[in-house]
């Protein structure tokens, strides 16, 4: 038996739009950019299991938390918030004041670890801290020595794993192996989709085959959809949804 | 031979439970000292005292209780020794828990035969799936694996199947957990919600653990001839409930899941054996719940733990056939 993987007993593979419990970043809507009771009712339509409420830029973060200290009725059993990476002060200390204002029901706040420009500030959000590895084009962050240094600063923090930022630097999936078999007892949710030219798109086919071993080994964490599914979900995303939508479902 | 257990798990995989292992060699360096104290008492060939809970899950941590039990093989008599006062004073002198689970003599026989309908009361229940699942001898140990192999044997003798879970023992212990659960929320009534945040804490993991430890391999008899179940169940019963979880995760190559609902205990035994934290879940009250960090963190263990059971139960495909057709009906 390998050490690191995780072998199904019958060496099946459970399809990867069967997991549960599975959910969608609210960044998948940029049309209703701002507007959070309409994004949450999207991400509803899809998953009422798991959302991810993401405020990339810094602009989009005071709206977020005007409406969730309104202590919305929201009907996932997980919730994170991707915290900004865009347009952000250079002032560590209340970039994290603000984070800290989410309340405690949001699990998780994702964070990129390249734009830190101070780590000891981020302590402050102890084990709500998610630390997401980045992607071929960026400077940090990418592997598994360079998320070690921002663990060893920040040793309470939780690993988001993004398997297409992993597959954006090798292709062959060993850095996703490698980031779970350094990093595995940390692993908090994982960020879902295929890359093109940067930018999260509908997980491919091939995509969806290529992932499916390091998908695999997080079967109890959530993972969240950084682009809208595959059509070929669609049956098993109905299922996913318990509560119903108010808003316009997205998947008919 | 490699270790199996959580010790194995963390060699396999190179994680580290410092809290579980440092629990593990406090709770055995502790037992020496009470078979040291138990050792001048008179004990009945036909008696053992047994210590349940934290100790049976070799898990103590600074506050733990010292639960314990005095059974006894045979019918009941007058002269039987130890009595519960002589060993209570004998392993410090407090007095047990107010459920009087364990303030009183206990029949092997009682536990064995009252199985079901009105003779087998709640205590009784619990001082039965307590002595299977989570217990260990401080003086009597032959008489303590003898009872735990006749309460198995007793649940084996009922047209059990071959390569099949033997359903009187899945449906007991099925019972037990949810008298458990409906009973915290019973007890959290009468007692207008005081000890809420430890017990619920405990209830998320340690009960969850001291039941899933139990279920596991009761779910695995289906490897199992059924001249092959007692011995498997004996052995199985005879570690702690942590390594029968952890073995059996490994046996279906779900390593990583694992990693992470182990590291979530870990913390979840850091938190109990932290006095202050301690005691601020002893005062912590429903109400006050939802705005304490600390039983926030306590709440997401819970999670990370169950979530980890449920994704051996019904992500592995040989175990979610088990699951479908022996857990619901």
């Amino acid at each position: 038996m390998s050490a690191t993987a995780y072998e199904r007993t019958d060496g099946s593979s459970q399809p990867p739009a069967d997991h549960h419990p599975i959910g969608i970043s609210t960044g998948v809507f940029p049309n209703l950019r701002d507007d959070w009771p309409a994004l949450v009712d999207e991400a509803a339509a899809v998953s009422t299991f798991a959302v991810e409420l993401s405020a990339l830029s810094s602009e989009e973060l005071p709206g977020l938390l005007a409406y969730l200290r309104t202590d919305p009725a929201v009907a996932f059993r997980y919730v994170s918030v991707h915290a900004p990476a865009k347009n952000r002060g250079s002032n560590e200390v209340e970039n994290v004041r603000q984070l800290d204002e989410i309340p405690l029901w949001v699990r998780s706040i994702v964070t990129h670890p390249d734009v830190f420009s101070d780590l000891d500030p981020y302590r402050a959000l102890g084990t709500r801290l998610v630390l997401e590895n980045m992607d071929s084009r960026k400077d940090d962050g990418r592997t598994v020595d360079e998320m070690d240094r921002f663990f060893d600063a920040l040793p309470a923090a939780g690993l988001c794993l993004d398997v297409a930022h992993a597959h954006s630097i090798d292709p062959s999936m060993g850095l996703a192996h490698a980031l779970l078999d350094r990093f595995r007892s940390r692993l908090r949710h994982v960020h879902l989709s295929s890359l093109s030219d940067g930018h999260h798109v509908t997980l491919s086919d091939e995509d969806e085959a290529g992932f499916a071993e390091v998908l695999d080994r997080c079967g109890d964490v959530p993972w969240i959809l950084e682009a809208t599914p595959p059509e070929r979900w669609t049956r098993q995303l109905k299922a996913s949804r318990l509560v119903a939508s108010g808003a316009s479902a997205l998947l008919g | 031979m490699p270790d199996r257990g959580v010790a194995g798990l963390a060699e396999l995989t190179g994680a580290t439970f410092q809290h579980i292992m440092a629990a593990r060699a406090e709770t055995e360096r502790k037992l020496v000292e009470l078979r040291d104290r138990i050792s001048t008492l008179a004990v009945d060939e036909e008696a053992t005292v047994v210590l349940m809970g934290s100790w049976g899950r070799r898990e103590i941590t600074s506050e733990s209780d010292d639960d314990f039990m005095v059974v006894f093989e045979g019918a009941a008599r007058a002269d039987a020794h130890p009595s519960v006062e002589e060993v209570s004073e004998a392993l410090g002198g407090r007095p047990p828990g107010r459920e009087e689970i364990f303030g009183q003599p206990v029949l092997l026989a009682d536990l064995r035969e009252k199985i079901g309908r009105d003779a087998d009361t709640n205590a009784n229940l619990t001082r039965r799936m307590l002595l299977m699942l989570e217990s260990v001898a401080v003086c009597g140990e032959e008489v303590h694996a003898r009872a735990r192999s006749g309460l198995i044997a007793g649940y084996l003798d009922a047209n059990v199947k071959e390569y099949r879970p033997p359903r009187f023992l899945l449906n007991d212990l099925v019972r037990y957990w949810r008298t458990i659960a409906v009973d915290f929320e019973s007890k959290m009534r009468e007692r207008e919600s005081e000890g809420w945040g430890l017990r619920n804490a405990k209830l998320r993991l340690s009960r969850k653990a001291l039941f899933a430890g139990g279920l596991l391999p009761v779910l695995s008899c289906y490897r199992h001839p059924v001249d092959g179940m007692q011995a498997y169940l004996e052995e199985r019963m005879s570690i702690p409930p942590l390594d029968r979880i952890a073995d059996t995760f490994v046996e279906h190559g779900a390593l990583d899941p694992a990693v992470r609902m182990l590291t979530a205990y870990d913390e979840f035994l850091a938190i109990l054996d932290d006095g202050d934290k301690r005691a601020e879940l002893s005062q912590l009250k429903l109400a006050q719940a939802r705005e304490s960090r600390l039983f926030r963190r306590i709440a997401e263990l819970g999670k990370e733990f169950e979530a980890g059971l449920l994704t051996l139960l019904f992500d592995d495909p040989q175990l979610r056939r088990w699951v479908r057709d022996y857990l619901v009906f």
